[in-house]
């Protein structure tokens, strides 16, 4: 899904990190440059979101773990702990939580 | 809790008996099942003297147990044609296993038409004439503040609104919560059978009943008790999330995921997911205040919390146990963008007592097939409303999304078993595609609720777009909900005991501090198939088979954007779900 013609990428923020975001006056989804690809832990610490604060990332609707390389073009959400329901299952969460 | 009640509306008579040996070890969901599978004939008319429905709290109802106020309600599906069981909070479960009533079973039907009130207490049960105010078209908000000036307002109410006195297929059971508000056992309509057997109302007044049931082994009661509720406010989702943003927090989530099923299962995710998400709910309520409350439980115990009460622009109360499935069916399926909207048409369900997933994904489909129009609010609110009157349109969208779909003419009509498929597209989250297809209940989003830890066997190691290991989840799941309807638990306790061990070894030493037993992580597997088994073998006398297994036909050829992928398992995959 990325898209080479571009060189940003949007990211959004669920459950409580969406309120973070909004507390930064950041529109949803925020729009960043990016230029080469960051990895979602990278880019976490760019936007000082604590690593303990996220389970998963998805990256153009696919749950990917946080070493996951993140293209320009991308479409990124972080996901905090509690996603409920078997779709933690479902979604894969629960497998690349493992992974950690 | 050993009192056996079956009131026969045919003769108008009570009996009060002992609770038969073979039921002595059953409760919730485990009684249910196997009592409809031995009492009632598989090919009866669901709406005929011979369907018989039964309530029965939980193995833990009635203790102090976090989570352990669910009441499980059977009988054959005028929905579905199947078994069914369907369950609710409030106060209902938790009254009965204090007034010692391990079931209570409504049979037979009056020749006259009258309704009539089953009023329950410790001296017996009585029957009495419905107020007519209650009656022909009277909303359950209404409806429970007579019933509770008119019997106490301490009292435990099941109810059949107006949907159920017309025995309109997606009737569901109200029950009047600790403050007079309304949950719901939603699916299959269980309220059109309580209203064919002309009872409006069960009333449950437990003065003189003990505070709390007996328990063979308190001190171990007590700490078992301690440590499941400690799994539970410790984990993410139960002890923080669900309190945060109820279950609609999967809004954004799904849509993520691309399996937010939109525009009438036409795509996966939409853009305005931002209007609908749990997280704008959280913001709206705390901007609004005034009677408006982020958390909520539904029942006394509840210490998950995922409810909360929706309020206006005032500030003023408009429903509460606003639920993803509700918010998604109207929100994305239906294309309604404003919360406030959907808020009204929540409540106005409840108050017309239908299945708000059932007729919200039946709102979508008459928008599709052109009885109302896309994305109008307004407009499905009113055609909601007609449904206590009922009009033709009431009748048609009580009817369910199976009914409407063939009205219009539309073969993309999600539906297994003609119940509605809920919020998680088949084609981009597999796993749950299965359980809709193979669960005895009809496309049953809970059926595959709950998990467990690996002591259940259930491993999380899925790829939603593939169908590598999704048999082997959806199985388990399954299982593993089966057995947890059983023990009057809220589903939601699976959340904590997925990641934390000790929570649900907790949840078995409770029942065995309950009971003096000895059960075993694997007795609790092995309930939960019986369960299935049992409900499975009614099903099939009364003429499903593996050929009823099956998602409709769109979803094998029409792709699900954003991912594009279509429903792709094979009808020998799908039957492997089974095969335990």
């Amino acid at each position: 899904m990325a898209q080479e013609d571009k060189n940003t990428i949007e990211v959004r923020g669920f459950l409580h990190l969406y309120q973070a975001f909004k507390a930064k006056n950041w529109p949803v989804p925020l729009i960043l440059p990016l230029s080469e690809a960051i990895t979602g832990a990278q880019l976490a610490a760019q936007l000082e979101i604590p690593l303990d604060e996220i389970e998963v990332v998805f990256v153009n609707g696919f749950v990917q773990s946080l070493d996951y390389p993140i293209q320009p073009g991308d479409r990124v959400a972080f996901v905090p702990p509690g996603c409920p329901g078997p779709y933690r299952l479902a979604l894969g969460f629960y497998a690349k939580h493992q992974e950690k | 809790m050993n009192k056996f009640i079956r009131v026969n509306m045919t003769t108008r008579e009570v009996a009060m008996q002992e609770t038969p040996e073979k039921y002595a070890g059953l409760a919730g969901r485990a009684l249910t099942s196997t009592f409809v599978y031995d009492e009632v004939k598989p090919t009866c008319h669901a709406l005929g003297k011979n369907n018989k429905l039964i309530f029965a709290p939980g193995f833990l109802s009635g203790t102090t147990a976090a989570q352990s106020g669910r009441i499980s309600v059977g009988a054959k599906s005028p929905l579905t044609g199947t078994i069914k069981e369907s369950n609710s909070g409030g106060s209902f479960s938790q009254k009965m296993a204090k007034m010692g009533i391990k079931a209570l079973v409504i049979e037979g039907m009056p020749a006259d038409d009258k309704f009539y009130i089953v009023k329950i207490d410790m001296n017996g049960v009585v029957l009495d004439e419905a107020p007519a105010e209650i009656l022909n078209g009277c909303g359950n908000h209404e409806a429970i503040k007579v019933l509770s000036a008119k019997y106490g307002d301490s009292v435990g109410i099941a109810l059949a609104g107006p949907a159920g006195e017309y025995r309109l297929p997606t009737a569901n059971i109200s029950f009047k919560d600790p403050e007079g508000h309304i949950r719901s056992a939603g699916r299959g309509g269980l309220g059109a059978v309580l209203g064919s057997k002309k009872v409006k109302a069960i009333i449950l007044d437990d003065t003189g009943a003990p505070l709390s049931v007996p328990i063979a082994k308190p001190e171990a009661f007590q700490a078992a008790a301690k440590a499941f509720a400690k799994a539970l406010v410790t984990h993410p989702v139960t002890g923080k999330a669900l309190s945060a943003y109820g279950t609609d927090v999967l809004i954004n989530i799904l849509n993520e995921a691309g399996g937010l099923p939109a525009k009438n299962f036409t795509a996966g995710r939409i853009e305005w997911n931002d209007n609908i998400s749990g997280e704008t709910m959280n913001a709206t309520i705390t901007e609004r205040g005034g009677e408006g409350k982020v958390s909520h439980g539904c029942h006394t115990g509840c210490i998950i919390r995922c409810s909360q009460w929706y309020p206006d622009k005032n500030g003023k109360y408009i429903t509460s146990g606003f639920e993803y499935e509700t918010v998604w069916a109207l929100g994305a399926d239906a294309g309604i963008k404003d919360l406030d909207d959907i808020a009204y048409l929540d409540r106005a369900m409840d108050d017309v007592g239908v299945d708000s997933i059932d007729v919200s994904v039946a709102i979508a489909t008459a928008m599709a097939g052109g009885l109302l129009p896309f994305g109008d609010g307004k407009a499905a609110l009113e055609a909601v409303k007609q449904i206590a009157v009922p009009t033709p349109m009431g009748r048609i969208l009580g009817g369910g999304t199976a009914i409407v779909g063939k009205l219009c003419g539309l073969f993309r009509t999600a539906v297994v078993k003609d119940q509605a498929i809920p919020a998680y597209d088949p084609r981009a989250v597999k796993g749950v595609g299965l359980t809709y297809a193979t669960t005895p209940m009809g496309a049953d989003h809970t059926a595959g609720y709950a998990v467990a830890t690996n002591i259940l066997k259930v491993g999380g190691y899925v790829d939603p777009l593939k169908k590598d290991g999704q048999v082997e989840l959806s199985r388990n799941l399954q299982i593993a909900t089966a057995a947890v309807d059983s023990t009057g638990m809220c589903l939601f306790i699976a959340f904590a005991i997925l990641d934390i061990p000790e929570g649900f070894n907790a949840l078995v030493d409770m029942i065995n501090a309950r009971y003096d037993l000895a059960l075993t992580a694997d007795d609790v597997t092995a309930l939960g198939k019986s369960v299935l088994k049992t409900e499975r073998a009614f099903n099939a006398a009364a003429g499903f088979t593996n050929a009823h297994d099956r998602l409709p036909e769109f979803f094998e050829y029409e792709p699900c954007p954003p991912h594009n992928v279509v429903w792709d398992f094979t009808p020998e995959e799908i039957d492997e779900v089974f095969n335990f």
